[in-house]
């Protein structure tokens, strides 16, 4: 039987493994190859000693991981609760499902709400001015992207991590109260190590996207925020300089990969569930 | 004698180094109720797995009706399969499930419907038919797994453990519901359990298995009051094993005494192993027991008591009575000449039979 | 208990600050100023001019058009890779498999959208709907394997050999057994393939030449002049499009797990019945 199967076999793998050839092989790797070009096609290492040795570009990349690691923390502080909560409330597929209906609004749109939200006679400081309060300057600061950024990701971190807390078996829980524990030592004991893949699996969902917002940069950031994307996306797109800004692509590639590692379910333990 | 439907020729199964048979060789007739018992690993659902098609076997030869099916693929076997977890397609309804074969066959609708509708009734789900799957209980799930293979009207029915996922109850009447079900057919049921009491209750003969071998073969009757060995003798029913010595034909030693059996033909003298059923042994006053034993603990068991006892040699007795004990009490057993039963060790299924032929025939 | 009502007032308010930007959007849609500032009035002028601008119709045409096609080939690329990688014992090349799968799926849109760029200038495929669409095949294909798998894993191998059993060739096992086991999964790939390419923008964003506008990359351009409350109707259809989707899903599921829980009970209580 297993025999005779190969021969469907190939033809179920040959549009697939044609697809991981041309769509995800050669973009990797002509990213790579490329990144030893400069702009006027010279082979060269010039672009890896223009990255590591000018400091606007390592500040630029301290700068970017710190603002997605400030994004990530910030949606898993508002996220895990929420998902927490979530788990037993009543209704909660319809519940879930108002977490989602918000994904399919597109991200765009979303960050234009907040242009007009955070405009200098926009919602905000209208509701500021009840209290007399002066218009504040909230775009394109700091504050207004990371704002926007975690607004944009929350649904990406609480889906994760509800799924990890439903696949909980609750009378783990129910053991360790049984055995003496307060709620808080439950949580941290049993609930919290036992969720921890959908910790992960939402970290990972929203560290990664957080490195290359370059949408929200220009619409909300106003520039002053300069991530990994932006500067990919300024290479590509304006300055036309495609050595350089992959690169930077081969930066955020390698950045990337240690997360994934950092944050990836050990292969062993997870299939012996 | 009619030729057999299903022969099983000196056969073998490997796994790199791991042996799952071994020369196994079995015949079954037409129209009998054929059961493999044995422990899990034993080797039986391979055995079932190697007649269904979906494993082929290292060596020896498989037939069906006279012919070598061991290159006929799985869906070309006149044999249908009852899973052991029913194994339903959850995307179709009942009607659906059990058309499937025939609609693979490609009958006129028409047909389809009456014979569909004929094996629902016969395994009594008649009205079921548009039911989902899921909507339905275990139990009822068990009886069209069963209409799905019949409608095909194999000449061979296998089932693997089908009861096993059934509570205790819904077993027993599933039981009988078998069993009165393949007399009506009047096909081949080779039927896969590690239950022995469903074992003895269902079949015309029994293949008990351990370790990739038939280990005995025969009537329930035949295996449950002559175990080969004692793997058998301890798998199948309750029994005290003790260990003897054979000092002449119907004479046995053991416990120190010498006692009446109805065993013969071997070697004076010759080591042996010696069964006797918790339920043979009678409690009685010291004085009259063959054996006298200190009880240690009962349990009620509803229909008898289980005793627990020890005798000097601090051997352990299992018995039943109708009647308790006193925890403490010394009591005296007793048995009948017939209710010992002495087992050579080693001897080989063939040796055997052919002795118990012997001296029986007389 | 009483954590029990602060929790649900900590949901609440999650859930006002995921909606009050929507909301916001959608309430100055009816707003008679052109900016989201001071509400000046009701009106449905800017749904008027959404429904006149015959370019964002088209657009809007387009990215529909893109989402369903490049979806539908997705899934079928998708679904049959999934297949193969099920049939595959080697857990080596299996796993190699999954991981180049899981690429795309973990990889930033702009080194997506980036590297894709590189690579059709170096095959000379001109840059418009072809590419873009090529593109949204591409990155969909991952998730679709991913939503197709576990339907795969969790078919068990008695009901494949229970197929067989009843004489069904291997071609009838999977148009009979397989696919209609997977379906599910399919069209909740199908349904991923499709709302990732409607999402959208990064990628387009760095494919698409002159010629060819997406929904996200007008409203981003858009977006860079200024506010434009046409944008705002056009948000507010699209909300409602998507919350009509949502609750009829929802009443779907529902109703149909209702359905099936009471036709068990049923069927139980005649069970007993018979066994008396």
């Amino acid at each position: 039987m297993a025999k005779k199967s190969s021969g469907t076999n190939a033809l179920f793998y040959t549009p697939y493994v044609l697809w991981l050839g041309l769509f995800v092989i050669a973009p990797l790797a002509l990213i790579v190859y490329q990144s030893f070009f400069d702009i006027s096609g010279h082979l060269t290492l010039a672009n890896y000693q223009t990255y590591f040795s000018s400091g606007t570009y390592i500040l630029m990349t301290v700068n970017s991981v710190w603002y997605a690691f400030i994004i990530t923390v910030v949606t898993l502080l508002i996220s895990y609760p929420a998902a927490y909560v979530l788990h037993y409330a009543k209704h909660k597929q319809l519940w879930l499902l108002l977490i989602i209906l918000p994904t399919w609004i597109n991200l765009l749109l979303k960050a234009y709400a907040f242009i007009g939200i955070f405009s200098q006679d926009g919602g905000v400081n209208t509701f500021l001015g009840f209290f007399g309060i002066a218009p504040q300057q909230f775009l394109f600061t700091d504050f207004s992207f990371i704002f926007v950024a975690a607004y944009i990701e929350i649904p990406f971190m609480i889906l994760p991590i509800f799924n990890g807390i439903e696949e909980l078996d609750e009378s783990f829980v129910n053991a360790s109260r049984d055995l003496g524990a307060t709620g808080w030592q439950t949580f941290t004991k049993v609930i919290l190590p036992l969720t921890m893949s959908g910790v992960k699996a939402g970290v990972q969902a929203v560290f990664i996207p957080s490195l290359s917002l370059f949408m929200l940069t220009r619409l909300i950031g106003g520039n002053r925020v300069i991530t990994l994307g932006t500067a990919i996306e300024e290479h590509f797109l304006v300055t036309m300089n495609w050595g350089m800004g992959s690169t930077i692509g081969v930066v955020l590639i390698v950045a990337m990969v240690i997360i994934m590692f950092l944050t990836g379910e050990r292969k062993k333990r997870g299939s012996l569930r | 004698m009619t030729e057999p439907i299903i022969e099983l020729q000196h056969v073998s199964k490997r796994y790199g180094d791991t042996v799952v048979l071994k020369d196994i060789n079995i015949e079954l007739e037409r129209g009998k109720f054929y059961t493999l018992l044995g422990p899990s690993g034993s080797g039986k659902t391979t055995i079932l797995r190697a007649i269904a098609g979906f494993l082929d076997v290292s060596e020896g030869t498989i037939m069906f009706d006279g012919k070598k099916i061991n290159d006929v693929p799985a869906n070309m076997r006149k044999v249908n399969t009852v899973f052991q977890d029913y194994a339903l397609f959850p995307h179709m309804n009942v009607f659906d499930n059990v058309a499937y074969g025939l609609q693979i066959q490609k009958l006129k609708k028409a047909e389809v419907q009456t014979r569909v509708e004929a094996a629902l009734k016969m395994v009594r789900l008649a009205g079921y038919a548009d039911r989902e799957i899921s909507e339905l209980s275990g139990g009822q799930q068990q009886r069209v797994a069963i209409a799905r293979a019949i409608v095909l009207e194999p000449a061979v029915l296998l089932l693997d453990e089908p009861l096993s996922a059934l509570d205790a109850k819904l077993r027993k009447d599933m039981q009988y519901e078998l069993r009165e079900l393949q007399e009506r057919l009047g096909i081949t049921f080779l039927f896969v359990t590690h239950d022995q009491e469903e074992a003895l209750a269902l079949s015309d003969e029994i293949f008990v298995m351990n370790d990739g071998e038939v280990q005995q073969s025969g009537t329930p009757v035949d295996i449950y009051d002559e175990p080969i060995n004692h793997f058998v003798a301890d798998f199948i029913g309750e029994s005290n094993i003790v260990a003897g010595h054979m000092l002449k034909d119907f004479l046995v030693e053991f416990n120190g005494q010498a006692f009446e059996c109805a065993d013969a033909g071997m070697r004076p003298n010759e080591p042996v192993e010696v069964v006797l059923r918790p339920e043979d042994l009678d409690i009685t006053t010291i004085g009259n027991g063959k054996v006298s034993v200190k009880v240690d603990t009962q349990l009620f068991r509803g229909d008898y008591y289980e005793i627990v006892a020890y005798d000097s040699a601090q051997n352990e007795w299992l018995i039943h009575s109708t009647n308790p004990a006193k925890d403490g009490d010394t009591v005296g057993l007793t048995f009948d000449a017939e209710d010992i039963h002495v087992m050579r060790l080693n001897e080989s299924e063939e040796d055997f039979d052919a002795r118990l032929e012997s001296y029986e025939d007389d | 208990m009483k954590t029990r009502k602060w929790g649900s007032l900590y949901l609440v308010l999650v859930f006002i600050i995921l909606y009050v930007p929507i909301i916001y959007l959608i309430a100055y849609s009816f707003s008679a100023g052109d900016t989201m500032a001071n509400f000046h009035g009701f009106t449905w002028r800017h749904y008027a001019d959404l429904f006149a601008d015959t370019r964002m119709i088209q657009i809007v045409i387009d990215t529909l058009l893109l989402a369903l096609l490049s979806s539908l080939i997705a899934t079928m690329i998708g679904t049959l890779g999934a297949l193969g990688i099920h049939r595959t014992s080697r857990p080596v090349v299996k796993n190699t498999i999954l991981s180049l799968n899981n690429i795309l799926m973990v990889s930033p849109d702009v080194i997506i959208g980036a590297s894709f760029l590189i690579f059709y200038t170096a095959l000379k495929i001109p840059l418009g709907f072809g590419s873009v669409l090529l593109s949204h095949i591409a990155f969909s294909i991952p998730i679709v394997v991913l939503m197709v798998l576990p339907k795969l894993q969790e078919m068990r191998q008695t009901m494949l050999d229970a197929a067989r059993d009843l004489g069904s060739s291997n071609a009838q096992v999977l148009s009979r057994v397989i696919m209609p086991f997977i379906a599910p999964g399919i069209l909740s790939g199908f349904f991923m393939a499709f709302t990732y390419s409607l999402d959208d923008f990064a990628v387009t964003f760095f494919v698409t030449g002159n010629g060819f506008q997406t929904l996200a990359v007008e409203i981003y351009a858009r977006a860079r002049q200024g506010i434009n409350l046409e944008i705002n109707a056009l948000s507010g259809v699209m909300f409602v499009f998507a919350l009509l989707l949502v609750v009829g899903y929802y009443f779907i599921q529902q109703g149909s797990a209702r359905r099936k829980a009471s036709h068990k009970a049923e069927s139980e209580a005649k069970l007993n019945e018979a066994a008396h």
